[in-house]
């Protein structure tokens, strides 16, 4: 699935580390959903929807 | 599972396997010292004879209370899939064995050893899917 995480957190000047820090998981959690390797469950799409002040399908698509 | 970082989960199940394998070195010293001296017999023979394998079952309930008590889904499906490495593995190595020694007859693999090929095929996996996300 792919994703518009890298270009939100880059907007925001955040590390892959921030990020994990205000999700409360590990980086190594926010790099493997980054790049498409591990698809979050819907309370964590919905969080990382929350954080960035966005909605899960504006961040998160089905597209190959 | 990460224990490098502060994850608590990750933190309490190592202090939890740190106790265990103590716990299990004392019993299986307990046991094999009363053994050799005093050569039980009947119920105290058998209890005495199954107390190291509680501590080395517990290993496996303390990994389970690990996978209940990690809030990081991402660090909890590695765990789970680390031990789906280790009951495949475990499988795949005493099925192996199990035929050689049928049909070549090679050293009986005594069933004790199970538990360490597990633990073997879980800490060879581990890092091994880690490196995959990095």
């Amino acid at each position: 699935m792919k994703n518009r995480l890298r270009v939100l957190r880059a907007e925001r000047g955040w590390s892959q580390a921030d990020l994990a820090q205000r999700l409360e998981v590990s980086r190594q959690s926010v790099n493997a959903i980054e790049t498409g390797k591990f698809d979050p469950s819907l309370p964590l799409a919905f969080k990382l929807a929350h954080l960035f002040n966005s909605t899960i399908e504006a961040i998160f698509s089905d597209e190959p | 599972m990460n224990c490098a970082t502060n994850n608590p989960a990750a933190k309490r199940f190592l202090r939890r396997i740190v106790i265990t394998i103590l716990l299990y070195a004392l019993s299986l010293v307990l046991a094999v010292g009363v053994f050799l001296r005093f050569h039980p017999t009947g119920v105290l023979a058998w209890l005495l004879a199954i107390l190291p394998a509680i501590s080395i079952t517990g290993l496996l309930a303390i990994f389970g209370l690990y996978l209940a008590e990690e809030k990081d889904e991402f660090q909890r499906s590695i765990g789970v899939q680390s031990m789906l490495w280790g009951i495949g593995g475990t499988l795949a190595v005493t099925n192996i064995w199990g035929f050689l020694e049928s049909f070549v007859h090679i050293t009986h693999l005594n069933p004790v050893l199970d538990s360490a090929i597990f633990w073997i095929f879980v800490g060879i996996s581990l890092p091994v899917l880690l490196a995959r996300y990095r």
